[in-house]
């Protein structure tokens, strides 16, 4: 897998949800290198650089991360809180992607620093647009922070 | 109350004494009257007899004067007699001597006879004389000296007269001188008697002089002080008249209110009989009630006792001095014994009085019945234990002043039962209540673990049973999308059915939820702007109305206290509803024929008016409406008018209202009329109008 040119990380642990989005996300062409973590940990994991994926860099940040709050091991909002408290990770633009509208999940997430919150419509087609709105707008309108005054402070940090 | 009376029935008859009074003015008129008169009678007498003796004592003196004026007249008179004689004397004797001497010269007989004629007159003067001076020996003493001059004289005529006759011869010088001597001689003294009478005649004429103007002054006195008198007995006379005439004046005044006195008088003195008549009747009228109220007091007493021993509370009742004047059967039960005639700081050792520990004496100041008699309205419980009451009891005493007619305390009443048992439950209560209460604490806290649950679930509903529905609606789309040209149309009709039938129940479980959460949503009130709701809201329905032509009426609606976020769905659910139903309104030909007001397109009204103080506010539409007799159903959950092929809907959005509204504390209800429209009518009962404007409708159209 190549990590170094990753568009998105979708944090997704159910299957079904995984493949429909994948598959948005492919029919609109969006997203070419998307990895999808399975659970909290994993996410972590990855952003952080660390167990399975130490190899990667800080220098090499998704432009996107797709964040499902319901998740095994470590959930979304864990997961959110850590990325956004550490200043190597809290650049990258996290967008909560859910079946939940609850207002302590809404507010507790734009406490935490995400950048946006969607509600997964249940009709696919609404859906698919959602997901094509979202891949639009943050990886190709939207200009992400530079990336080398992240991994200096990163780089100090980590080790 | 009898003794008030009577004493009042006193007084009025006593009442009249007031008009007794002596009447001191017609005495002092009798008595000023009488002075007067006397003075007035004693000084009329003295100036009467003044006037009296002054009258005599001037007509006396008047009498008496005239009668010396009389007298010193006839003494005049005399007087100029006895000079006129003695003048005659003279002359005479001078024609005597004289006839004498010339007959003596000439010896003429005629002279002779002259002669003769004079000599016989003298001797009658000389005896008028002696007789006219026979009162003044004086006098008579010169006529004793003047008769022999006289007679001397005569002598010598004769002598003379005789010589010539016998002798012839005439007198010789010699004869003459001595005939002059002798004249002389009695001329001198018949001067004498002259100037006695002369002297006599001056002084008789001075004493006649000084008593007439003696008398003169007198008179003239005697009449200025008559006149004096008579004017002071004029002016007595006029001031009596005039004050008889006042006093008539006074007494016909003094008459008059002695007369309306004593018709007042009669009059008090008839009505002060009439009122003793009614005091008589009065009291033999208070006698007999007195008499009645007695056997009614003592029926009353009977009773007040009967009632007092028939108590089942006992009731003591003191006087000022802290003495008990009550003290029922139930008190001697409760308490054990009777009233006490000990001082009152002995009463808590008496009665064996402790506080609510059961130990501490009871503050014999703090007793209830003597806190009454300070004016205290008291209740408190105490603990009596005594030789009679060895176990000991609970009391609850009740105390209030007692006061006399006047609402002056007088003493206190205490009124107490035995809360032995009540104390007893009370505790067992208490037992009960605490118990009850940990058991409110556990129930309140599984309750709360269950609405956690509940918080839980439909947490997990919205996400988990939406996931799966979304999945359905996914591959099944992908099934149409990748495999559908394979598929036949049978196939496609049942994939089409599983992807609306996915639809609604995205739909159901998003209202489900929907009113899961307002239920559990806390309301934040602040004034919210409802014109910008509205705005808001009609702009996400915009796309409902796409392809028809909808007018919106949207008043000019007040600024309210209320929760925006749950507000907002009231209009989101009621103006979709109204979208809903008026759906068959598409509105005459394209919308290039905007503002086209037939009946045929759709009119949303949003208004609110004024009710009770309060705003209620109105969603009306043009749409299909329903029935009345159905209104009941329009609140209730899953409950439909209308059929799913009809107008689709899940029987939550009216629902979702009404909780909002109830939640506000505001009423919701809707009329309805099939094939006209209906109207929805709610108000916001917590958020009271932050500023009422007036309730013109100000339409506002959109489409």
């Amino acid at each position: 897998m190549n990590s170094e040119n990753l568009d998105i990380l979708l944090v997704e642990d159910n299957k079904d949800d995984m493949d429909l989005t994948l598959h948005a996300l492919k029919r609109e062409k969006l997203a070419n290198h998307i990895f999808v973590a399975r659970d909290g940990e994993e996410a972590l994991d990855f952003l952080f650089c660390r167990g399975a994926f130490a190899q990667r860099s800080f220098e090499h940040p998704p432009k996107l991360v797709l964040l499902d709050l319901k998740l095994p091991k470590v959930d979304g909002m864990e997961v959110l809180k850590q990325v956004k408290s550490d200043p190597r990770t809290k650049n990258i633009p996290i967008v909560i992607m859910t079946s939940s509208k609850e207002e302590r999940d809404l507010v507790s997430g734009y406490n935490l620093g995400a950048n946006s919150y969607i509600q997964k419509p249940v009709d696919f087609d609404q859906f698919r647009e959602t997901v094509k709105s979202i891949g639009l707008y943050w990886l190709v309108i939207n200009q992400p922070a530079p990336v080398s005054s992240l991994t200096k402070a990163a780089g100090q940090a980590s080790r | 109350m009898a003794l008030v009376t009577d004493s009042a029935a006193v007084q009025q008859i006593h009442l009249p004494e007031e008009n007794r009074k002596p009447e001191p003015q017609i005495a002092e008129h009798k008595r000023i009257d009488r002075s007067i008169e006397a003075r007035l009678r004693g000084r009329v007498t003295g100036a009467f007899i003044v006037a009296v003796l002054l009258t005599i004592f001037v007509g006396f003196l008047s009498w008496r004067n005239a009668r010396l004026a009389a007298d010193d007249a006839d003494w005049m008179i005399h007087t100029y007699a006895v000079m006129d004689t003695l003048e005659l004397t003279s002359k005479q004797l001078i024609e005597v001597e004289t006839s004498a001497r010339t007959f003596g010269l000439t010896g003429q007989d005629a002279l002779r006879a002259h002669y003769e004629a004079a000599k016989a007159t003298i001797g009658q003067h000389q005896e008028t004389l002696r007789h006219l001076t026979a009162d003044n020996p004086n006098q008579q003493q010169r006529l004793d000296m003047l008769e022999p001059q006289i007679r001397t004289a005569l002598e010598f005529a004769e002598g003379v007269v005789a010589k010539r006759l016998r002798l012839q011869e005439s007198p010789d010088s010699r004869d003459i001188l001595e005939s002059e001597r002798m004249m002389n001689a009695v001329r001198a003294t018949a001067q004498e008697i002259q100037a006695e009478e002369m002297r006599l005649l001056s002084q008789r004429t001075q004493s006649t002089n000084a008593r007439r103007r003696l008398t003169s002054f007198i008179i003239v006195a005697g009449i200025l002080v008559g006149a004096v008198l008579l004017a002071l007995g004029w002016l007595a006379v006029n001031r009596e008249i005039d004050v008889s005439a006042h006093g008539r004046e006074e007494l016909k005044v003094l008459n008059a209110s002695l007369e309306q006195r004593v018709e007042q008088r009669t009059t008090a003195l008839q009505s002060e009989i009439i009122e003793r008549q009614q005091a008589k009747q009065a009291l033999a009228r208070k006698a007999e009630e007195l008499a009645s109220s007695r056997q009614a007091l003592e029926a009353q007493t009977l009773m007040l006792q009967s009632v007092l021993d028939s108590m089942t509370e006992g009731l003591a009742a003191v006087n000022e001095q802290g003495q008990f004047v009550i003290w029922n059967t139930a008190a001697e039960k409760i308490l054990g014994m009777g009233a006490t005639d000990l001082a009152s700081p002995k009463w808590t050792g008496h009665y064996g009085l402790f506080l609510s520990d059961t130990v501490t004496p009871f503050p014999t100041e703090e007793l209830p019945v003597l806190r009454a008699i300070r004016g205290d309205v008291s209740t408190t419980e105490m603990f009596v234990r005594n030789h009679r009451l060895p176990q000991g009891a609970w009391i609850e005493v009740s105390a209030g002043p007692r006061k006399d007619a006047h609402g002056v305390i007088c003493g206190g009443v205490a009124a107490f039962r035995d809360i032995t048992k009540r104390k007893a439950d009370q505790r067992e209560i208490q037992k009960l209540n605490d118990e009850l209460e940990n058991r409110v604490v556990q129930r309140t806290a599984q309750l709360e673990t269950a609405n956690k649950e509940l918080e839980a679930f439909s947490y997990s509903v919205s996400h988990d049973l939406r996931a799966p529905l979304r999945h359905i609606s996914g591959f099944s789309l992908m099934l149409v999308e990748e495999f559908g040209s394979r598929l036949d149309p049978t196939a496609q009709h049942y994939l089409d059915r599983i992807q609306s039938g996915t639809k609604k129940m995205g739909l159901l479980v998003d209202e489900l939820l929907n009113l899961a959460r307002v239920g559990r949503h806390s309301l934040s009130l602040r004034p919210t702007k409802l014109n910008s709701i509205v705005t808001e809201v009609t702009a996400i329905l915009e796309p409902d109305t796409q392809g028809r032509q909808v007018e919106w009426i949207i008043a000019d609606l007040p600024t309210v206290e209320c929760d925006p976020i749950l507000v907002k769905q009231i209009f989101q659910n009621l103006l979709a509803n109204s979208l809903k139903f008026t759906r068959p309104r598409i509105g005459a030909g394209s919308s290039a024929q905007a503002g086209t007001h037939g009946p045929e397109h759709t009119v949303i009204e949003i208004s609110h008016q004024v009710k009770d103080g309060q705003p209620v506010f109105t969603v009306r539409d043009n749409g299909v409406g329903f029935n009345m007799k159905y209104v009941d159903k329009l609140f209730g959950v899953f409950q439909r008018l209308h059929s799913a092929e009809e107008f689709e809907g899940t029987g939550i959005g009216l629902v979702t209202v009404q909780r909002i509204v109830h939640k506000h504390g505001g009423r919701v209800w809707a009329e309805g009329e099939p094939d006209k429209g209906a109207a929805f009518y709610f108000t916001l009962g917590a958020g009271n109008p932050v500023e009422l404007k007036s309730t013109g409708a100000t339409a506002g159209g959109q489409s």
